[in-house]
């Protein structure tokens, strides 16, 4: 009785720690509303740390073709990652004309896009941390050179 | 069941049930968007607003830290934009030695150096307190239905500290030194730098200690 009371206590302790692990960065968070008369609504949580995770299992030369691409602009997004989390709650780029807006902001430490018109609205919100992994990753692919 | 596997059961269970119970807060913390305010006093911060006056009233608003567009314009490496400097060619300044008038600019009493008073437009290039004033006038619209309205004008106003023409000319001959005019800005206090005011469009640029534009 006691050894299945500890065994029970130790799997939920486990479930416990792995879903604070899996949650501790945050979530990324994708939502599609179309307007129109049977339009998609698409709502999409992923745990921010799968990301980093999930790039291991990315094949390498796709990764390495992907961060080729991306080299040029990797330095500006790790560094407009990090300083970015320095302005927690800012809009940085707001445009209205009529119905539509864009809007550009950080929202405590994710950074949120908001595209809104007559026909349909999408929000994604990114945690910072997850940007800067991913540009990390990204450019240590890169620094590594060619895939032999 | 002995005292202390007794005892430490139980401790087991009120630990492990107040981390189930703090989970859920801890997520919702890390969630929630931070209470504290962005802006320190001793920020500046660049707007860009641009509101049109056409019927669907389409604003466009920018704030930026100086702070951070000191550290992004660096990482910035494209065509002529190179670690913070903006390479350009005597073709581009239309054969205008731009740091020879500058130098004597700088040299200059405080007064009004270029007065062009034209048909379309005035001109109006003056330094005083320090700052480098820019006014341009358009006097009437060449559009033919704006003409009608006959009051309207276009009317630029630049007002740009001279140390942040100083700085910007500070590189090379046939550079702009971009980073060091925004470094030479952010010592400056709250300074209204480009006003257009045009049949269609405002435009404002200014600098203040608000992470918000008006």
């Amino acid at each position: 009785m006691i050894i299945a009371a500890k065994l029970a206590l130790g799997l939920a302790s486990t479930m416990v720690f792995a879903t604070v692990y899996t949650f501790h960065e945050g979530v990324i968070r994708v939502d599609v509303d179309e307007h129109h008369y049977g339009g998609s609504h698409v709502h999409i949580w992923v745990p921010a740390a799968a990301v980093p995770m999930a790039m291991h299992f990315v094949p390498k030369e796709h990764l390495r073709d992907a961060s080729n691409h991306a080299a040029e602009f990797m330095p500006l997004v790790q560094i407009a990652a990090s300083e970015l989390r320095r302005y927690p709650n800012t809009t940085f780029v707001d445009v209205e004309d009529g119905k539509d807006q864009v809007r550009v902001r950080t929202v405590g430490s994710k950074l949120q896009i908001d595209v809104l018109n007559a026909e349909e609205d999408v929000h994604v919100a990114v945690p910072l941390s997850t940007i800067n992994d991913v540009a990390h990753q990204l450019a240590s692919e890169c620094a590594d050179g060619p895939a032999i | 069941m002995s005292r202390v596997s007794e005892h430490f059961s139980r401790s087991a269970v009120v630990g492990f049930a107040a981390a189930v119970l703090l989970t859920p807060i801890a997520i919702m913390a890390q969630a929630s968007p931070a209470s504290s305010t962005s802006s320190s006093t001793s920020e500046r911060w660049l707007h860009v607003r641009v509101t049109s006056t056409d019927s669907k009233n389409e604003t466009v608003r920018v704030n930026v830290p100086l702070e951070m567009a000191e550290k992004v314009l660096p990482a910035i490496n494209k065509d002529r934009l190179h670690n913070g400097k903006v390479k350009f060619d005597d073709h581009d300044m239309n054969g205008v030695d731009v740091k020879a008038l500058l130098d004597a600019v700088r040299s200059s009493k405080d007064g009004e150096y270029v007065t062009v008073q034209g048909a379309d437009s005035d001109v109006r290039v003056a330094k005083l307190n320090g700052y480098m004033y820019v006014h341009v006038t358009e006097k009437n619209s060449h559009d033919s239905e704006k003409h009608a309205k006959g009051s309207e004008k276009n009317r630029v106003e630049v007002k740009v500290p001279m140390k942040v023409v100083d700085a910007l000319f500070s590189a090379g001959k046939d550079e702009l030194d971009v980073l060091a005019a925004l470094r030479a800005l952010s010592t400056h206090g709250d300074t209204e730098l480009v006003s257009v005011k045009s049949d269609d469009n405002t435009v404002r640029v200014w600098l203040d200690s608000r992470n918000i534009s008006d």
